[in-house]
Parts: C-alpha cells; sequence; structure tokens
C-alpha cells in the first residue's frame, strides 16, 4: 500500500459552503487546474489522465482516459459530455456529497472533459429524486456563467462551453450510461443495444463522453498535481488515487470516507468507528447492491478493482453495505431480489422475468415456504440471467441476489422453517414431471 | 463482401449483414422474436444469442454484425442451446398456456420455439402468474385485439406504429415484469395498417377481431394471391378452408408491399359472402329468367355477337377487376365485331398507402387492373360508347349488344338508376360470379370465377405485372372467363380453341408492345414492370 | 399551483410553456424536453399526471401521446393517480432496511391513518416505499415533497408529519 496523500483531495471543501460560488471556490484554489488546461493541448490533457490510471467510479471501472481517447478527433462534428449523476445504486451516496458540497470541483472537471474531447455541450443528468442538489449545482452553473468559467468563452480562452442540469424522474436503469442517454432524450431509460458505443453514437446520435460525478471530481487534481502524483496513491498501476467509500448499515459512523483506493476492508471499517453496538460483523457487500456479497471472512481484502474482483466480488460504486451478526439475511436477499425486479426496465428476456421469479421465490421463503430445491433454483436463475441480459443489470441482480443465497444458504433454510406457520411441517412437494 | 463462418458453413454477406440474417441465408434459422429486417434492432428478446469467437459472453444474432472477413459463429454449441431453453423457460413461467383458446395456435412463435427449443416441464411453482387483470381481451381498435396475458414483451407492434406506420398510436408502458404494450387512454390503434400489428406480433397478444374464432389455422388452405382491394397490388396468401376464404395475410414483395397491406384490403374477400353467388347460366325468355346451359347461353351470345353493325353497336365494357387476359380476349372479341366500343371502368380509391424499401405504393383505384385491361386493349376508339358514357348517359340505347365484365364491377352496379340506363341496351349480357342486381337485369348472365378461382395477371399502380394463382375450384357451373372467351372467340376463329390463361397472355405478349418478350411462365415471383407503359400502347 | 378546471382540457400553463422555450435550444431535438415538460406539467396539475396532463405534454412536443404515456409509466417520480398535496417517499432498501425503515413505515402508517399508497381523507398525505433514495449514511430517511429528512425515528417522523400543512 502506497502512502495517501495528507489531507482530503475530493472532500477537501467538505463543509465551506462558501466554495459554492465561484468567487468562493477560486478562492480555495479552484478553477487552476481548468485554467492550466485550457494552455494545453486536448490530446495532452488526455493523455495525463490516461498516465493517472483513472478508473471510472461509476460501477464499471473503465479506465477514463482510454474512454476519452475513443471520441472522434474530427472537429466538425458535434459532440458532448453527459454527467452521470443518476447516483442509484443502493448504498451509494458520494456523488450526492460531492455535488451539495463541491459543485465547481464537478464543474471543474466538466470543463476540462469538455475541452480535452471537443464537446461544446454538457448534459448533468441528475437523479429526480436529489432535488436539492441539483439546485445547489443548477446555482453553481449560473454562477460559472456569469464569472466567465461558462459560456462563450470559458476563462477566457475563446472555448466555447454550455452546461445545464437535466433532471431524471426516478428509474435506477437511467444508471446505465445508454439507460441514461434514451431518457436524456426524452424516451424511456431503456439501455441500447451496444455496439455501437456512444463514445461514437451518443447523446442524439453524436460522439458522447458518459463519466460520473466522483470520475469528472478526480480530473482537476490530476492536471494540476500531476498524473504521477495520482498514480502514487492507492494499491498498484491499474487502482489508482482518492477514492470515496459509501459506508452504510450496521457501522458505528455511516458516511463518506475518502481514502486510498485499495485500503482494506478492516481498515475501512475501523475509519467508520466499527460494528454499531460492540457487535460482529456477519457479512458486507462493497460495491452497492450489484456486487457480490463477502463474509467476514474476507474482512482483509482490498478495496479496489482489482483485489475485489479476484476476491470474488467488485468495487462497483464503492457503496460499502456492512451487515451485523443479527442480520437476516433472507430478508436481505429478498430486499435486493425485489430491488431488481422493480428497477428491471423491462425490455429484455431474462432481467424481466428472471428478477421477477427471483423475487417471488424469496419472498416465498418469508412465508416459511423453501427448500433446497428453491435455494438451487435460485442459483440457476441467476445463472440463466447472467451473462445473458442486454445491459448490465441482469448480471447485477445475478451477482447481487445468487451469491446471498449460496454463500448463507443453510442459515437462510433455517430462517425458512422458522418462518414456516405452525403445523406445516414441511411444504408439499411438487411433483416433477418426467421428461 | 466480407465471409463469415457459421456452424462451419461459410457465407459471404453484404457488410453490416446481421448474424440473423446471414445465418438464414445457408437456412440456418437462429430462433427470434424481437427483430424483424423492417424494424430496429432492439436485441430484447434474448433468443437468438450465439456464440461469437473471441467474445467472451454470447451475443445477440440481430445486433451482431458482420463487419469484416473472418467471423466465427456457432449457433449449436451447448451454452447456446442452455440460452435458448433458458429463454423459453423465462418466456413461459408467466405465459397463460391457453392455446387451446387462442387463436394463435399453430401458428405461434411459443409454441414452435417451445417444441424446438424449450422444455417440457416448468420450475416455476407458483399458482398465481402474472396477469394483467382487465387486460385480456380488450379491442386495441376496429380491428386488433389485445391480450396482454399472452404478450412475451418483444415491442414489434410498438415500433410497427412508430417506424413503419408512422402514425404512434401505441406505448410500451410501464416497466420491468409489469411492462405492457397500450394505446393511450380513449385512443384507438385505427390506422389503415394497424392489422399488420397481428401479423408481426410472434405469439396470441395480438389478434384479428376479424379472424378471431374464425378457423383453427391448421385447417387452412394457403395460396399466394394477390390483394383486390385497390391498384396497389398487394401480394397475399389467401387463406381458405374448403374454398371458404379466411383471411389475406400480406406476403412479402419488397417491391411492393413489402411485408405489408392495409386493413380494407384484408377485408375486401368479405364480397364474395356478402353478395350471392351467381351459379347457373340464366336467360332472359319471353321476359323470365331461366336457367339454361353454357351450350345454350353461348349459343345466344354468338347469334348476337354475329348480328351486324347496321343494327346497333356492340359495346363492351370491360372492369378493373378482369385480369389483363380476360381484358385482352373482351378486345379480341370486339376486334370481330369490328366495334370500337370498348372500355374499363373503374372507380377512384381511397389513397391506400402501403410503405415499403423504395418509399411505398399509393393506390388509385378501387380496383386491381385497370391498368393491364386497358394496356390489354380495352381502350375506346373516337367517339365510342365508353364507360363513363355508360354510366353517366345515354350510350346504351345505341347498343344492340352491351356485354360487361362483370356484375359487381363497382358501386354503379348496385346503382338502380345506373341500372336503367344500361338496361337500355337492346340485349345485355353480363359474366360475374356474384347476383348481383346488374346481373339480375341482364337478358344473358354468365357465372363466372372469382379471383380466387382462376389464373391470371393484374398491372399495379407502379405498372408491375404480377400473376395470381387459383387458388381453389369455382363452384357450380362456374367457369374462368378466359375458358368462356376462347370458346366464344373460337367459334369464329377455331385458333382460339382451347387456350389456356397462360397460352392466351403469351399471344397478347407478341401482340401487345407492353408486354413485348414476356412469357406467363417466366413472370417472376416480384413481378415485372412495364417499362414506360400507358393506356396508349393498348389503343388498336 | 393550478385548480382542476372542471370543463374542457387545458393545455399547460403559460410559465411552463415559457421555460419550455427557453430551455428548447439548449437541446438538439424537442423530444428531450419529455422530462422537464412532465416535470412541469406534473407541478401544474397538483403532484399527478392525469390524461389531459399527458395530452397537453404530447401536444407541446408534437409526440404520440402514447409514446409520453409510455414515458409517463416508466418512471417512479411520475404518478398516473392522485397523490396527496404531500407526498412522502420513505426509503426501504438495505442500509434503511438495515436501520429500521420498516418501523418509519410502519409510523407512518398509524399516523396517518391510510395503508400505503393512498392519500388521507383530507387529501394531505400519501406515502410510499421507495427504492434506495441515496442517502443511506442518514438511514433511516426519507423524502418529503422536494426534501430529504434524515436519520428517522418514531418522534421525528411524528413531528415531521405534524409539520405539514
Amino acid at each position: 500500500m502506497k502512502a495517501y496523500a495528507e489531507d482530503p483531495v475530493l472532500l477537501r471543501n467538505l463543509g465551506k459552503p462558501e466554495v459554492r460560488t465561484v468567487a468562493g471556490y477560486r478562492a480555495a484554489g479552484g478553477y487552476r487546474a481548468l485554467e492550466q488546461a485550457l494552455r494545453m493541448q486536448p490530446d495532452e490533457v488526455i493523455e495525463a489522465v490516461k498516465a493517472s490510471g483513472l478508473r471510472g467510479r461509476g460501477g464499471a471501472g473503465f479506465p477514463t482516459g482510454m474512454k476519452w481517447g475513443f471520441v472522434p478527433k474530427d472537429a466538425e462534428v458535434q459532440k458532448y459530455l453527459v454527467v452521470n449523476a443518476d447516483e442509484s445504486e443502493p448504498g451509494t451516496f458520494k456523488d450526492r456529497v460531492l455535488m451539495e458540497h463541491d459543485p465547481h470541483q464537478l464543474i471543474e472537471g466538466s470543463a476540462i472533459c469538455c475541452w480535452a474531447v471537443g464537446a461544446t455541450v454538457c448534459y448533468i443528468y441528475v437523479r429526480g429524486e436529489y432535488v436539492a442538489p441539483a439546485d445547489i449545482v443548477e446555482e453553481a452553473i449560473g454562477d460559472a456563467y456569469r464569472e466567465g468559467v461558462l459560456g462563450e468563452s470559458v476563462l477566457g480562452s475563446g472555448f466555447r462551453l454550455d452546461m445545464l442540469v437535466h433532471r431524471g424522474a426516478g428509474a435506477y436503469i437511467c444508471g446505465e450510461e445508454t439507460g441514461l442517454l434514451e431518457s436524456l432524450e426524452g424516451k424511456r431509460g431503456q439501455p441500447r443495444v451496444k455496439p455501437p458505443f456512444p463514445a461514437l453514437v451518443g447523446a442524439f446520435g453524436k460522439p458522447t463522453v458518459i463519466n460520473n460525478v466522483e470520475t469528472l471530481a478526480c480530473v482537476p487534481h490530476i492536471i494540476e498535481r500531476g498524473a504521477e502524483w495520482f498514480k502514487g496513491i492507492g494499491t498498484d498501476e491499474r487502482n489508482t488515487g482518492p477514492k470515496l467509500y459509501a459506508v452504510s448499515g450496521h457501522v458505528e459512523r455511516p458516511g463518506t470516507y475518502e481514502l486510498p483506493i485499495g485500503v482494506t476492508f478492516q481498515e475501512l471499517l475501523d475509519a467508520c468507528g466499527g460494528v454499531w453496538q460492540g457487535r460482529d460483523l456477519k457479512a458486507f457487500i462493497p460495491g452497492g447492491a450489484s456486487a457480490p456479497v463477502l463474509t467476514a471472512a474476507d474482512r482483509d481484502v482490498r478495496m479496489d478493482f482489482d483485489s475485489l474482483a479476484k476476491a470474488g466480488s467488485m468495487l462497483g460504486s464503492a457503496a460499502v453495505m456492512v451487515l451485523d451478526e443479527t442480520t437476516s439475511m433472507l430478508q436481505v436477499a429478498k430486499r435486493v431480489a425485489k430491488f431488481f425486479n422493480h428497477e428491471s426496465c423491462g425490455q429484455c428476456t431474462p432481467c424481466r422475468e428472471g428478477t421477477h421469479w427471483l423475487e417471488l421465490i424469496l419472498q416465498q421463503g418469508t412465508h416459511g415456504i423453501g427448500s433446497h430445491r428453491e435455494m438451487d433454483l435460485v442459483g440457476a436463475v441467476c445463472k440463466q440471467i447472467g451473462g445473458n441480459s442486454l445491459c448490465a443489470l441482469g448480471d447485477a441482480a445475478a451477482m447481487g441476489v445468487g451469491p446471498i443465497v449460496a454463500k448463507f444458504r443453510d442459515e437462510i433454510l433455517a430462517e425458512i422453517a422458522a418462518a414456516r406457520p405452525a403445523g406445516h411441517a414441511s411444504p408439499l412437494p411438487v411433483l416433477q414431471a418426467s421428461h | 463482401m466480407p465471409t463469415v463462418l457459421i456452424d462451419d458453413r461459410t457465407v459471404d454477406v453484404a457488410q453490416g449483414t446481421n448474424l440473423v440474417d446471414a445465418a438464414l441465408g445457408i437456412g440456418i434459422q437462429i430462433p427470434h422474436y424481437c427483430y424483424h429486417p423492417r424494424l430496429s434492432v432492439v436485441g430484447q428478446c434474448r433468443m437468438c444469442l450465439v456464440q461469437v469467437e473471441g467474445m467472451p459472453k454470447l451475443q445477440a444474432g440481430c445486433s451482431t454484425q458482420v463487419m469484416k472477413d473472418g467471423m466465427v459463429v456457432r449457433t449449436d454449441t451447448p451454452e447456446v442451446k442452455d440460452a435458448q431453453r433458458a429463454m423459453m423457460e423465462f418466456l413461459l413461467i408467466n405465459h397463460p398456456l391457453d392455446c387451446p383458446i387462442c387463436d394463435q395456435a399453430g401458428e405461434c412463435g411459443l409454441q414452435d420455439y417451445a417444441f424446438k427449443h424449450g422444455v417440457a416441464f416448468s420450475r416455476f411453482h407458483f399458482e398465481d402468474k402474472r396477469t394483467y387483470s382487465g387486460r385480456e381481451r380488450i379491442p386495441l381498435g376496429p380491428n386488433v385485439v389485445l391480450n396482454m396475458n399472452r404478450c412475451i414483451q418483444c415491442t414489434r407492434c410498438v415500433r410497427f406504429t412508430q417506424e413503419v406506420s408512422k402514425t404512434g398510436e401505441l406505448g410500451f408502458l410501464q416497466r420491468g415484469a409489469r411492462a405492457e404494450i397500450g394505446v393511450f387512454p380513449g385512443k384507438e390503434l385505427d390506422s389503415d395498417l394497424a392489422s399488420n400489428v397481428v401479423d408481426i406480433c410472434p405469439v396470441g397478444a395480438l389478434t384479428s377481431s376479424r379472424f378471431r374464432f374464425a378457423e383453427r389455422v391448421w385447417y387452412l388452405d394457403k395460396k399466394p394471391s394477390l390483394c383486390t382491394g385497390c391498384d396497389v397490388g398487394c401480394n397475399i396468401t389467401l387463406e381458405h378452408r374448403r374454398t371458404s376464404i379466411k383471411r389475406y395475410k400480406p406476403r412479402f414483395n419488397p417491391e411492393v408491399n413489402d411485408y405489408w397491406m392495409c386493413d380494407y384490403g384484408r377485408a375486401t374477400h368479405e364480397r364474395y359472402t356478402r353478395l350471392p353467388r351467381l351459379a347457373v347460366p340464366r336467360l332472359r325468355k319471353e321476359g323470365a329468367l331461366s336457367p339454361v346451359s353454357w351450350e345454350e347461353a353461348l349459343g345466344a351470345l354468338h347469334d348476337r355477337l354475329r348480328t351486324r353493325s347496321s343494327d346497333g353497336a356492340q359495346v363492351f365494357l370491360g372492369s378493373g377487376f378482369s385480369t389483363t387476359e380476360e381484358a385482352y380476349l373482351l378486345a379480341k372479341l370486339a376486334d370481330q365485331g369490328g366495334s370500337p366500343h370498348r372500355s374499363v371502368w373503374t372507380a377512384r380509391s381511397q389513397p391506400f398507402h402501403i410503405p415499403n424499401l423504395h418509399g411505398g405504393v399509393t393506390g388509385e383505384d378501387a380496383s386491381p387492373n385497370r391498368r393491364g385491361a386497358e394496356l390489354a386493349g380495352l381502350v375506346p376508339g373516337d367517339g365510342a360508347i365508353d364507360g363513363q358514357r355508360l354510366l353517366a348517359g345515354e350510350g346504351a340505347q345505341d347498343a344492340a349488344l352491351l356485354v360487361v365484365a362483370d356484375s359487381d364491377f363497382g358501386p354503379p352496379a348496385h346503382d338502380p338508376e345506373v341500372l336503367q340506363r344500361l338496361r337500355k341496351a337492346a340485349f345485355l349480357v353480363v359474366f360475374g360470379w356474384a347476383d348481383t342486381p346488374l346481373a339480375q337485369a341482364a337478358d344473358l348472365a354468365l357465372p363466372v370465377a372469382t379471383h380466387a378461382e382462376k389464373d391470371g395477371t393484374f398491372v399495379n399502380v407502379q405498372h408491375r405485372l404480377q400473376r395470381f394463382k387459383r387458388a381453389f375450384p369455382s363452384p357450380g357451373e362456374a367457369m374462368p372467363l378466359t375458358d368462356v372467351l376462347t370458346e366464344l372467340l373460337a367459334r369464329s376463329a377455331p385458333e382460339w380453341q382451347g387456350l389456356g390463361v397462360a397460352e392466351v397472355f403469351d399471344r397478347m405478349a407478341e401482340e401487345v408492345p407492353a408486354f413485348a418478350g414476356m412469357r406467363f411462365s417466366r413472370i417472376p415471383p416480384t413481378g415485372a414492370p412495364l417499362r414506360g407503359a400507358t393506356a396508349e400502347d393498348g389503343r388498336q | 399551483m393550478s385548480e382542476p378546471v372542471a370543463e374542457g382540457r387545458r393545455g399547460l400553463p403559460p410559465e411552463a410553456r415559457e421555460e419550455l422555450h427557453r430551455l428548447r435550444p439548449l437541446y438538439p431535438t424537442a423530444r428531450a424536453l419529455t422530462l422537464p415538460a412532465l416535470h412541469l406539467a406534473q407541478r401544474a396539475w397538483g403532484g399527478w399526471l392525469p390524461e389531459e396532463a399527458i395530452l397537453a405534454v404530447a401536444e407541446e412536443l408534437q409526440l404520440p401521446a402514447a409514446e409520453v404515456y409510455g414515458v409517463v409509466t416508466f418512471y417512479d417520480l411520475f404518478h398516473e393517480q392522485p397523490v396527496g398535496r404531500h407526498r412522502i417517499r420513505v426509503c426501504t432498501n438495505v442500509p434503511c432496511m438495515l436501520r429500521g425503515s420498516a418501523e418509519v413505515m410502519a409510523t407512518l402508517g398509524e399516523l396517518l391513518g391510510v395503508e400505503e399508497g393512498e392519500v388521507t381523507a383530507d387529501g394531505r398525505c400519501s406515502f410510499v416505499h421507495f427504492e434506495c433514495l441515496g442517502a443511506c449514511e442518514h438511514a433511516p430517511m426519507m423524502m418529503v415533497d422536494d426534501t430529504y429528512h434524515y436519520d428517522l425515528d418514531r418522534e421525528t417522523v411524528r413531528s415531521i408529519v405534524e409539520g405539514l400543512e
């Protein structure tokens, strides 16, 4: 583990309301990176981001510089930056904190990205529920226009950039980048078939970069302090930079924690004051509801992209849900299944039908009906969804539900048995038809 | 053209061809529901998952395009078959399995694929399937009924109204497992093209209110034919049971109607049951109509045809429903009597527009073949008594003989005033399949075949010559009109004796420039354009 | 907030149309204004979207009504049924579930005397459970109209509900 920079980076302006204005943000050192970037060639900016090793903070962990590099250089073609602020992965709230506390950091990072890829319009797609954060960002954008940070000539450079907030209306799937684009275009947020990828055919059919809020918030710091500095933080060169961990559930102090990427779960847990009420850890979900659950035995895993993948889970959005020893894993599994069933867009067969089926099986379990056969069936249904769905939501449902049942099977069976109404020794056997 | 290897067989396809189409080119069927060649690719149903070398996951065949040489695809691996079984299981867990009362049974994508790719048992152990209460059998419009319980959410219908008919009546509503299709409350799916959604619905969710419960589809005999509703000339499959036509369905012709036809056209076969059939030849004797033999009927007509022109004109009125061959023979009959009084009459049509990849075809006439009949020679000479004069004025009173083909040539055939005018002819002959007021007013009424009962050609609004085939024989004593006319012609000129439709066409092609070089047997399945043809070509 | 009118169908109110005209140049297509327009319409129609509101948006943007209807039914924040003057959404996803969202739901049921999804007789409130609202560090939490309320227990829920007009 390489040493972490002394002070918080992304959260440096936490609790300083004055940075919500351009003047206040400048006073805190802001917009120097944008000035610097505008003096660089766009390609140099992309190279710097590539060199930093920054990977997308939204969930998939795709190298950001590479994504920017995919956008065609043709100056004639309209290009867009779409900021994915549709933060909806259960357990995730870091982007809300970034928008509420430091909107100009996002605007600055977005503006640098636009300069680098040649985008002249930036839509910030904020989930509809985030009314206050969207208002704060919108106000900051207004100030940025007034102060010459946005509009006709960004900081007097002659680069024209328009930026606006686009509010969602309540749909998890709009966090999937092509679902988001559909929604931005005024349609149902149903993910598109890929290819073509958004870098070539994105918003309104034009080349588009879609980046998460936290990803863009990292960018000014990479420009200002250099790629080497950024790379110096984290586990290794594939897992670099400061990272926001959104910790929730059974901990003493839930919250947004900025730590070097690759901190161990135990270190993170310690930073949060440990499991609440002095209880023991049963399990934790390291990267939002889509991430396979890990057990207390995995507590020393490094919280970075590759280490978590190796441990059979994923960093995802780094939304860490901590489950203490009293947690009903049947209830957690059912709730996660219910979530994905509710949020499935309904267009593709495995996700629409599979998530529905998963919820039914687990709901039935809470009524005391279920045996090894149902547990096997959960695994089978997850396997049938995984890899076959149109977008990653199906995979997410399979990864979110399957491992809970797989890893806590006996415990869940005991819960089902305990929930069985008195007088019912076991559920009636269902006759299996012969082939 | 890039080469792709599918299940060890190579096929060359145009760049950008998707794998479903590429495989079909070499006879490999990749199962699919949501994909349709004329609709946007959405990759939703996930039935067409195949293995593509170098890709970690299965890929949807519909959305995977062949872009360069060397793609290696497998459609038959255990992984692919597992995925197909999985999708079938997912699609069926909430399906009502009400095949015994479902119109789609027998032509259902779920039945077919369940048989081919599915499993025979269910692991879905719940009493209640997902249902859409109150949405089991609701009319979406005058011609289409929705049963949401059967829907597999492929959205073909929605995309059809958005992308093909461009009317947008249908929407994809709700989300997830509650996703459904429907119209906006109070609005209807009522465009001219509405019923095409029934055809493209792979399951029994959308059924035709006309065809509902009319027949089990496995009892239907299906024959290629043409719609007679207007002069677009939609290619159709005529589906009948024991000569009772149950429905028309569009038959693919990329040059004309593509995959589509209009709702009006679909209903036009109903005329064959709405009107009574003319069953036997009928001759007016001493004021009263009596059934007579064909021999006697043709004898009477032949006698009339031989009367001298000084006794009055011989007038021949064909219609847009006449085949090109019939019109040609009728013109020949006029030639024999040296009569310039020959014409075609047809009503104007509502301009039904059928989209295709070239922009589409819009109809003009309310009958299929005005152009063909004119090209074949039914064009009046100068100052001749034509259809316009006959129907609107006093033309018939100068006629010693008026021959009308056919008895249901359009709305005027049912108009008492028109009948009075036509009746002024000294001798009125009506050919027809229908026993209309016109047939009843005739001195000689001759029962002939419907278009379902004969062979022939039509020339559509694009001047495209299209051939259709007899679907079933005529009932009773009705005969194809071409047989009747060749027989009549042969009584004066024996070389016409026994000529079939093909020979009549070929003879016409030798004579009429518009058809030069054509042979009946070589008319392509999608028809043949008549380049630069106009009605003038039919003027003798 | 405009009152529903008894007769005739209303279009979008002028201020909503003005806002849409302001936004129009910022997007390459009119269709992109669907979500903004529906948000404006929902505000104008008292928190939900009756058929006339959906038709008004469809007409304003020149889109088929069925398509706009499809959009409305896709998103959780758009309502096709009447809602209370105050709309309470309780997060019940895993982090809030772990910290007592069930009690929040139960408390609201007791306080308001209606089932989830129903509107109180006086039209004041309706409450529903909701998927993750993205404030898990403050679980359990809920959203009342546009405002987040954090770190709830029976007492805070009671005082929030009692404070609603």
